[in-house]
C-alpha cells in the first residue's frame, strides 16, 4: 500500500508505504513521485513498513534519481529495526538522510 | 449471434426427426440425421458436427449410451449434447445432465423454446472457442518462452560458471526461485596463484536479475586473468553496471581476494550480510560488515571502496551468503538473522560443516520448499596452496616457436606509481612471446613479487617485519596506502629483455628502485621455513627463476628465466 501527500507550501512530497515494501508496490510508488512535478524535497515514511527487499531499495534509488541524483533531497523516516538493518547493510545512509 | 451450425439429430421416430430437422433448417442450420444410437455414433465427426441432439429411447443404443460414445470420440473438442425426451420424469432428465448433457428439449417441440435454447448453445460454443484459442496461444507462448529460457540459461551458465568452482577448497550452495537466478557465484584463479571470489545478488529475481550478471562475470574473469588486482576490478565492475543497468537495479556483492604468497585475504563487502571469518585464533568468527554501497549505484567519480585485510592460517575458513539466507523466515516467522543464525555467529557451529549445517537449517525451517528470494552461500577453506596447483597446467611441453629478441624499459615516477599498476601491461607484452604465454602465471608471479618489493620496501620504505602479526598485517597495508598517497619522489624502473639462441630462450627482468637497498646477503631462501611471514616472496622467486641477482646494494634485482623450445624428447 502506497499513499502520498504533497505539501504545497514546503513543496515536500511525502510518500507513505505500509506493510511489505517489495515489487508489488512498484507501480504505485513510481506513480506517487512522478505524478507531482514541482516537488523540491521528498520524505518517505517507513513507519509502517514491516519488510523491505532489494527491489524496494531499487525503487528508492529510482526516486533519488528522479529527485536529482546526488543533489536529491530525500529523507527516509521512522524506519523500524529490521528495515534500518537492511538500509544499513546496503550503506544507504551515504545516499539518503535516514531518521529513525 | 448469427452462426450456422451443423447439427446431428438422432431419433428413431421419423415424424419427430423430420419436424426437428424442419425447425433447425428454417434457421439456416445444416442437419445430419441418424435413425438410432449406433447410427448417430457412426455419423458423428467432431470436426464437422458442432451440436448433437439425441432421443433418449432408441433401438441398438439408447441416447445415454450414444452420448458416452460420442463424448469419447470428441476427446478434447467440446461438442454440446442435447437430449430429446418425450418423458417428463425428473430423474431421467437429471440423468441426462449428469452424464454430460448440456440441456434437454421436451416433446412436443416448441419452435420458440428451441430457438432460445439454440441461441444459448451458440453463445456457449463461441465462448468455448475463444477460450480454446486463448489456451492454445498461451500454451504456444509458454513453450516458446521456456525454450528461449533454456537456451539463454545455457549461454548464461557458460559465461558465469568457471571450472574454478570445482576447487576442493570451495563449498557453494545455490538455490534459485526461478529458472534464472539473481544470485551469482564467481571464482577464478589469479595468474600468480590464489583466487578471486565474488558472490553477488542482483535486485529482483529471475531473468531480469540474471542479465546483469553477464557484464559482471565478463569483467571478473577477464580482468582476473590479465592480472588486475581486486581494487582495480571492483571500480571497473561498478562503472560498467552503473552504465548498463537501469537506476533501480544494482548488485549487492562480496569480493574476496585470496593471496597465497603472504597468506592473507582481502574482503570488499557492498550490501551483503556480514562475511564470517573462522580462525583458529578466535572463538567467534570475525565479522566483515558491509562498508560499501552495492555495485552499480554510484557513478565512477563518486565510487570509493573500503577493503579490509586479514592474514590467515591454513585451515581457517571464510563464509559469505546472500540476503536470501539472512532474511529467510523460520517456522515461527522470525528472520534467520535473529534466530537460526545465532549459533553460527557465536561460533557454536563447526566451521568445516557450516555450509551443510546451513542447508540443514534451511530445510528444517521449510525455507527451501517455499523460498521468496534466491539463496546462495559460499565457503572457502583457506590454504596457501589455493590456485598454485592450477599453475602447473602451464608446464606444457614447448613447441616450435619463432625466436623473439626485444627489450624495453618502463620507468614509473611518483605520480605513476600512485595511479597506475604497470604489471598487466608488461605482462601483456611478454605474453606475445608464445613460450612465455604458456608460463604466464609464473612470469606474472615473478614480476609482481619484484615490483611490490621495489615499491613497498624500496620506494615506500615499509618494513616487512610488521607483517609478522595479524594486526601488524593490516597496519602494514594501511601504512602502504597512506605513504603511497603522499608520495612525491621516487621511481621504479622495470627493464625487460628477451633473447633467443637456437633452442634456448631467455627472459631477463631487471627491477630497480629509488630506495636505499637492503642487506641481501642475509636473506634466507628456505621456502619451507613457513614461520617467516615476510621473506617468503624472495624464497619463492628464487625457486621460480634460474638465477636471482642483487646489485646496487639491494636497490636492483635481476631475475633470469630460461626455457627451451623445439626439444621433442
Amino acid at each position: 500500500m502506497v499513499e502520498s501527500f504533497f505539501d504545497k507550501t514546503t513543496r515536500c512530497l511525502t510518500i507513505k508505504v505500509n506493510g511489505r515494501f517489495d515489487y508489488s508496490c512498484h507501480k504505485m510508488f513510481k506513480e506517487a513521485f512522478t505524478s507531482v512535478t514541482i516537488a523540491t524535497s521528498y520524505d518517505v515514511n517507513l513507519a509502517d513498513v514491516s519488510y523491505l527487499d532489494s527491489s524496494a531499495l531499487g525503487m528508492l534509488l529510482l526516486l533519488r534519481d528522479h529527485a536529482g541524483g546526488d543533489k536529491a533531497q530525500v529523507r527516509l523516516l521512522y524506519a523500524n529495526g529490521a528495515v534500518i538493518d537492511i538500509l544499513k547493510i546496503a550503506n544507504f545512509h551515504r545516499l539518503f538522510d535516514i531518521t529513525e | 449471434m448469427e452462426q450456422i451450425l451443423t447439427v446431428l439429430i438422432a431419433d428413431d421416430n421419423p415424424s419427430d426427426r423430420i419436424l426437428l430437422k424442419a425447425i433447425l433448417s428454417q434457421f439456416g442450420h445444416k442437419v445430419v440425421s441418424a435413425v438410432d444410437g449406433q447410427d448417430a455414433i457412426d455419423k458423428f465427426d467432431p470436426h464437422t458436427i458442432q451440436l448433437v441432439c439425441l432421443d433418449i429411447k432408441m433401438p441398438y443404443k439408447d441416447g445415454w449410451e450414444a452420448a458416452f460414445e460420442i463424448q469419447r470420440i470428441a476427446g478434447d473438442v467440446f461438442v454440446p449434447i442435447i437430449f430429446l425426451s418425450g418423458v417428463s420424469d425428473p430423474i431421467a432428465l437429471s440423468n441426462c445432465l449428469r452424464i454430460g448433457g448440456t440441456d434437454f428439449i421436451s416433446k412436443p417441440y416448441s419452435p420458440a423454446l428451441i430457438t432460445a435454447k439454440l441461441n444459448a448453445i451458440v453463445r456457449l460454443l463461441v465462448m468455448q472457442k475463444t477460450l480454446e484459442e486463448q489456451r492454445d496461444a498461451m500454451r504456444t507462448y509458454n513453450e516458446q518462452l521456456l525454450n528461449d529460457q533454456d537456451i539463454a540459461k545455457v549461454v548464461y551458465e557458460n559465461i558465469t560458471h568457471s571450472n574454478c568452482l570445482e576447487d576442493p577448497a570451495l563449498s557453494t550452495f545455490h538455490y534459485g526461485t526461478h529458472t534464472f537466478n539473481g544470485d551469482v557465484i564467481l571464482a577464478a584463479y589469479k595468474p600468480n596463484g590464489g583466487m578471486h571470489l565474488l558472490l553477488g545478488d542482483f535486485t529482483g529475481h529471475g531473468l531480469s536479475a540474471a542479465i546483469g550478471a553477464l557484464p559482471l562475470a565478463d569483467i571478473f574473469f577477464d580482468w582476473t586473468k590479465k592480472g588486475f588486482l581486486m581494487r582495480q576490478i571492483i571500480p571497473e565492475i561498478n562503472a560498467r553496471l552503473k552504465r548498463v543497468l537501469p537506476a533501480n537495479m544494482f548488485c549487492s556483492a562480496v569480493f574476496i581476494d585470496i593471496k597465497v604468497n603472504n597468506k592473507s585475504i582481502e574482503i570488499w563487502n557492498g550490501g551483503l550480510p556480514d562475511v564470517l571469518f573462522f580462525s583458529k585464533n578466535t572463538k567467534q568468527p570475525v565479522r566483515f560488515t558491509s562498508k560499501n554501497l552495492p555495485l552499480g549505484v554510484l557513478s565512477p567519480d563518486a565510487f570509493e571502496s573500503q577493503i579490509e585485510a586479514v592474514s590467515f592460517s591454513p585451515g581457517d575458513r571464510l563464509m559469505a551468503f546472500s540476503d536470501g539466507v539472512y532474511e529467510a523466515l523460520d517456522v515461527s516467522g522470525q528472520m534467520f538473522c535473529h534466530s537460526v543464525l545465532t549459533p553460527l555467529y557465536h561460533g557454536h557451529v563447526d566451521a568445516d560443516r557450516s555450509v551443510d549445517w546451513l542447508i540443514e537449517q534451511l530445510e528444517k525451517e521449510g525455507v527451501l520448499k517455499n523460498p521468496h528470494d534466491d539463496i546462495s552461500c559460499l565457503s572457502v577453506r583457506l590454504d596457501a596452496s589455493i590456485g598454485i596447483d592450477s599453475l602447473e597446467g602451464g608446464y606444457l611441453q614447448a613447441h616450435h616457436e619463432a625466436p623473439a629478441d626485444f627489450s624495453f624499459e618502463y620507468v614509473l615516477n611518483a605520480d605513476s606509481l600512485r595511479n597506475t599498476d604497470p604489471l598487466p601491461y608488461v605482462l601483456q607484452i611478454l605474453t606475445t612471446v608464445p613460450g612465455l604465454s604458456s608460463f604466464s602465471s609464473q612470469i606474472f608471479m615473478i614480476l609482481s613479487e619484484l615490483y611490490s618489493n621495489a615499491l613497498e620496501h624500496g620506494v615506500l620504505q615499509l618494513n616487512s617485519e610488521k607483517k609478522s602479526s595479524s594486526d601488524g598485517f593490516s597496519e602494514y597495508y594501511e601504512e602502504r596506502e597512506s605513504r603511497l598517497a603522499k608520495l612525491t619522489n621516487g621511481y621504479v624502473k622495470i627493464s625487460v629483455k628477451v633473447t633467443s639462441d637456437h633452442h634456448c630462450r631467455s627472459l631477463v627482468l631487471y627491477v630497480e628502485d629509488s630506495g636505499s637497498g637492503f642487506d641481501f646477503k642475509s636473506v634466507n631462501f628456505d621456502i619451507s621455513n613457513t614461520e617467516l611471514l615476510y621473506n617468503r616472496g624472495l624464497a619463492l622467486l628464487d625457486q621460480l627463476c634460474s638465477k636471482l641477482e642483487f646489485t646496487k646494494g639491494g636497490r636492483a634485482v635481476t631475475a633470469y628465466y630460461d626455457w627451451q623450445v623445439g626439444l621433442d624428447s
